[in-house]
């Protein structure tokens, strides 16, 4: 091709430095740009899984949220949801690493008394069709399968913990391993979140 | 007259062996394996076995003659095979359809895609049963408990296999010699009197037809020892090293199709290899990965997984250790 | 060669995936869905079609022992500015396919058309190029995951066909992404031959 430049050493460096200056400003421009957008994203992501999981509120709860470490290294993240000023739940965001492929996160809201309102799985490697159906599965309304939810439970009264292990859960078909890191996950929820309550620092 | 004069290659003496002969061989030192399963799961095991024949032959048959349009040879005894090994390794209370699913993709993708019998790299059987353990795992592994001849079809209770109660006790910490009230005795899985797929259950049945197709020639030892010596020896070592995590070789020899694979379904002619060395190193390949699956994998049992990465080995064996040629002199 | 044929041969002739067998990490990875399929299919379009101006516009200027290097920053910056707007405001499609897109950047499919179109040919028809290849490649990631969606999940687009009991896992499972690639590239082939 006519007027192509010669691979020079000063020819190599400056393209190269334009092309990189180039680059990085017009990435630099656009990363402010979607900052905010970004930031937003995530925000609600969270606020949803939080609104999922406890009664409504009025609050911001993760303006309110306290950790707690974990042996892990890990975070337990506490979101108390309050409605005119008063407590009306807290979302724990709690995990377990003994999910059948590592770590399950899951956001579980807990009443002022203790029982389970509600939670959503956030982040999990289970086996698709297996492990994956403890989504639906501790929150059914069937009443046919009234001893796999978990819902209204309270885990300082009710022994959680799959059948098969003398609990009163009926684990997942096929998949006891997850069943059991889920509902350890959420008894490690309960009793860092009954420690805080007691402790009476919230 | 329409005489015609054949002029063949030598050897001109025929020892009178042909696939058929072969084939109906091997279906009938799995015969007491087959009875003794319908004997202990009752109609379901005869629905499960009847259901993967006839899907086994009606889709090598529609295949060959309306996909490939090639010559029909469904009379080979080879579907017969796949089908029978297929429901070997399934739970007899296996819903029709997914039997159906299975046999489809044992002779359509583990068979025919490669261009049919002797050209298949995997063994059909075990494509068929992997795609549906991996598709279906809930049906797959709600095993049936054995009530003898009467159990029905579908409404039977189910239990685990002792691989997958000893896997589940040690991932959660249990130490093995608390688990051992929870398994069957070695006797009783020597015997059959264990949770499992159709054709694992039966050790003693399975040898039985072991020593007879020893007898009749149709394999010989080397795969079959392969396997279940480095399965014992293997699982022996780690047994020593620490009794309460690993469980020793005659219940990881007893459980989980380790029979059944290292005798009827690793020593398949079309996928492994020709030379006696080739076949030990296979079958050591095959034991070696087994354990390595059940000690260290997510599934509790490995066998069918070992043997279909060992067949993917066999052209690299087949050409690495070459049979001698017949004449050739020992160097 | 025209600007149709240009267009068209992304499609059928030079198709991605199914003929040239590049793009094979996002055509396995992400298509566990249709919708999946599609997403990732029209983010590689757009780095694509930029990559394919820019560099057809600046190749001339670029000396050939750093031709490589120069593409890839040009490249990745559009990759780059992919990720940053779709985590920003399609974050549910973004998570969903989440390293892939950051993946795009060592896609042979963008970088083989640079060397091999743009940085030879005029603007128009690498822009052409650049949008046949890509949505060649959507075609194809599109309908591998809707191949994989349907057998899988009994699912059409996130539209219930039947129960997801019936449905296969394999499909949705990685060694399901490869027999069904197998069989469609068997299945093009046929077409081809008729």
């Amino acid at each position: 091709m006519a007027g192509k430049k010669e691979s020079t050493f000063i020819n190599m460096v400056l393209v190269l430095f334009i092309v990189t200056l180039v680059a990085s400003a017009a990435l630099g421009g656009l990363y402010e740009l979607t900052k905010e957008p970004i930031a937003a994203a995530k925000l609600a992501k969270k606020l949803k899984a939080i609104k999922e999981v406890v009664p409504e509120f009025d609050n911001n709860p993760s303006e309110e949220m306290y950790s707690v470490e974990m042996p892990t290294g890990d975070l337990l993240e506490f979101y108390p949801a309050k409605k005119g000023g008063e407590l009306v739940g807290t979302a724990v965001k709690t995990f377990t690493t003994n999910g059948f492929s590592g770590y399950i996160w899951i956001m579980v809201g807990f009443k002022p008394d203790g029982t389970i309102n509600n939670y959503s799985v956030l982040e999990h490697k289970e086996t698709p069709g297996l492990g994956t159906k403890m989504e639906p599965w501790f929150k059914t309304t069937d009443p046919t399968k009234a001893k796999c939810s978990i819902l209204g439970k309270n885990p300082g009264t009710a022994n959680l913990t799959v059948s098969k292990d003398g609990g009163e859960v009926d684990a997942i078909t096929a998949a006891t391993i997850s069943s059991r890191a889920f509902l350890e996950a959420v008894q490690t929820a309960y009793n860092e979140y009954n420690k805080k309550m007691e402790g009476g620092t919230k | 007259m329409n005489t015609k004069v054949l002029v063949a290659p030598s050897p001109h003496v025929h020892s009178g062996d042909s696939i058929q002969k072969n084939m109906y061989g091997v279906v009938f030192a799995m015969l007491p394996a087959l009875l003794f399963s319908f004997f202990y799961f009752g109609l379901g095991a005869l629905v499960v076995t009847l259901t993967a024949v006839a899907s086994c032959y009606l889709f090598e048959f529609l295949i060959q003659k309306y996909i490939l349009k090639t010559e029909v040879t469904i009379n080979d005894g080879s579907a017969l095979i796949t089908g029978i090994l297929l429901a070997f390794n399934v739970p007899s209370n296996l819903p029709i359809w997914i039997i159906m699913i299975g046999a489809l993709v044992a002779i359509g993708i583990g068979k025919m895609t490669f261009g049919g019998l002797g050209n298949n790299v995997f063994n059909p059987a075990l494509v068929g049963r992997v795609f549906l353990l991996i598709s279906f795992p809930v049906q797959m592994t709600s095993w049936p408990v054995s009530i003898g001849l009467t159990s029905g079809y579908i409404d039977v209770e189910t239990g685990a296999t002792p691989l997958a109660i000893i896997k589940e006790g040690l991932k959660s910490g249990t130490p093995l010699s608390e688990l051992t009230s929870q398994i069957p005795s070695n006797m009783d899985m020597f015997l059959g009197n264990m949770g499992g797929s159709m054709g694992e259950i039966a050790g003693a049945a399975l040898v039985l037809g072991l020593i007879y197709m020893l007898i009749r020639k149709i394999i010989t030892w080397h795969i079959p020892v392969a396997v279940i010596g480095s399965v014992a020896i293997l699982t022996g070592i780690l047994h020593m090293v620490d009794p309460e995590a690993y469980a020793g070789p005659v219940f990881h020899i007893l459980t989980g199709g380790l029979l059944l694979g290292a005798i009827f379904m690793a020593t398949d002619y079309v996928t492994s290899p020709m030379s006696n060395k080739g076949m030990i190193i296979y079958g050591v390949g095959i034991g070696v990965l087994t354990v390595v699956i059940r000690v260290f994998g997510a599934y509790p049992e490995g066998v069918s997984f070992a043997i279909l990465i060992m067949n993917a080995f066999v052209p690299l064996i087949n050409v690495y250790v070459k049979p001698k040629r017949f004449g050739e002199k020992r160097k | 060669m025209t600007n149709k044929e240009n267009f068209l041969k992304g499609f059928f002739k030079e198709n991605a995936v199914f003929t040239l067998l590049l793009g094979m990490c996002p055509a396995l990875g992400v298509t566990s869905s249709a919708i999946n399929g599609l997403g990732m299919g029209l983010a590689t379009t757009f780095v694509l079609i930029m990559s394919n101006i820019v560099i057809s516009l600046v190749s001339s200027q670029i000396p050939d022992k750093v031709k490589i290097p120069s593409f890839i920053v040009i490249i990745a910056s559009f990759v780059t500015m992919v990720d940053l707007v779709m985590a920003g405001y399609a974050p549910a499609l973004h998570e969903q396919l989440g390293v892939f897109i950051p993946l795009i950047v060592v896609n042979c499919l963008v970088l083989g058309r640079a060397e091999a179109f743009a940085s030879k040919n005029k603007l128009v028809p690498s822009i052409i190029d650049g949008a046949s290849m890509g949505l060649g490649f959507s075609m194809a990631l599109t309908m591998l995951g809707a191949v994989r969606e349907f057998f899988g999940a009994g699912k059409m687009f996130g539209i219930t066909l039947f129960s997801e009991n019936y449905g296969m896992l394999i499909f949705v499972l990685a060694p399901g992404a490869f027999i069904a690639l197998g069989y469609l590239i068997a299945f093009i082939n046929k077409l081809r031959k008729a």
